[in-house]
């Protein structure tokens, strides 16, 4: 499976907060392990999910030094089982945004209930440090079909 | 505060026992207070305290009694 854990972005203020989602499909082969006749969505990709939905939210900012990459989970918790194609939805608040580190309150819920949630810190990687050929293709697609918010945000 | 419960505190940051710990503890001796330590530590300052720390502040902070002496000039100290 390729490790891009969103599929859409809704919802973006860039630098505040975000709404994405992601399915994972019945057919990815991790459900054979996870478990044998009672697939879920493991906790550590749904903590991923709201990771990599928080961090398009810095990164949008574009005024950090570097990319925003996870540097530690605090309190997860999981509340629900979520079952493969069942949409997953993901809400992070950024509630500390400094130059240096940001913090993101972050939930998942799937049907309207609350599934998981974590506060998540952040550090910024340097960009020089990633290939410069690649777009993020999530963003690139919210950018293109809100091209209002492209104008100011993007740069 | 008192200047237990700020070494308890900074322990709790680091993710050491709070015994391990005294004003005179330096960082080489504190295996979590690394650079994500370090971060972690301004992130609960600002939250907790509403302290922000400069970077002189980060650099000339070696011990645990330097990060007291901080709060305490910020009026967080007993």
């Amino acid at each position: 499976m390729r490790f891009i854990l969103v599929d859409k972005i809704h919802d973006l203020d860039p630098g505040r907060r975000i709404t994405a989602s992601k399915i994972l499909p019945a057919s990815e082969e991790l459900f054979r392990d996870h478990f044998p006749g009672f697939p879920v969505v493991p906790g550590v990709l749904l903590t991923e999910m709201m990771a990599q939905a928080a961090g398009r939210c810095l990164d949008a900012e574009g005024t950090h030094p570097g990319r925003a990459m996870l540097g530690k989970i605090n309190g997860a918790s999981f509340r629900d089982w979520v079952k493969p194609d069942q949409e997953i939805v993901l809400h992070a608040t950024i509630s500390q945004n400094r130059p240096a580190f940001a913090t993101a309150n972050c939930f998942a819920e799937v049907a309207g209930k609350k599934v998981c949630s974590a506060e998540l810190f952040f550090v910024f990687a340097p960009h020089e440090q990633f290939a410069s050929n690649q777009e993020d293709q999530i963003l690139k697609a919210y950018w293109e079909t809100h091209p209002d918010m492209q104008s100011k945000w993007k740069r | 505060m008192t200047q237990d419960e700020a070494i308890e505190w900074v322990a709790k940051v680091f993710e050491s026992s709070h015994g391990q710990l005294t004003p005179d503890t330096h960082r080489d001796n504190v295996p979590a207070w690394d650079s994500l330590g370090v971060l972690t530590l301004m992130a609960s300052l600002d939250s907790e305290f509403g302290i922000v720390l400069t970077d002189d502040d980060v650099q000339a902070i070696k011990t645990v009694g330097d990060i007291l002496d901080i709060m305490q000039r910020h009026g967080k100290l007993i």
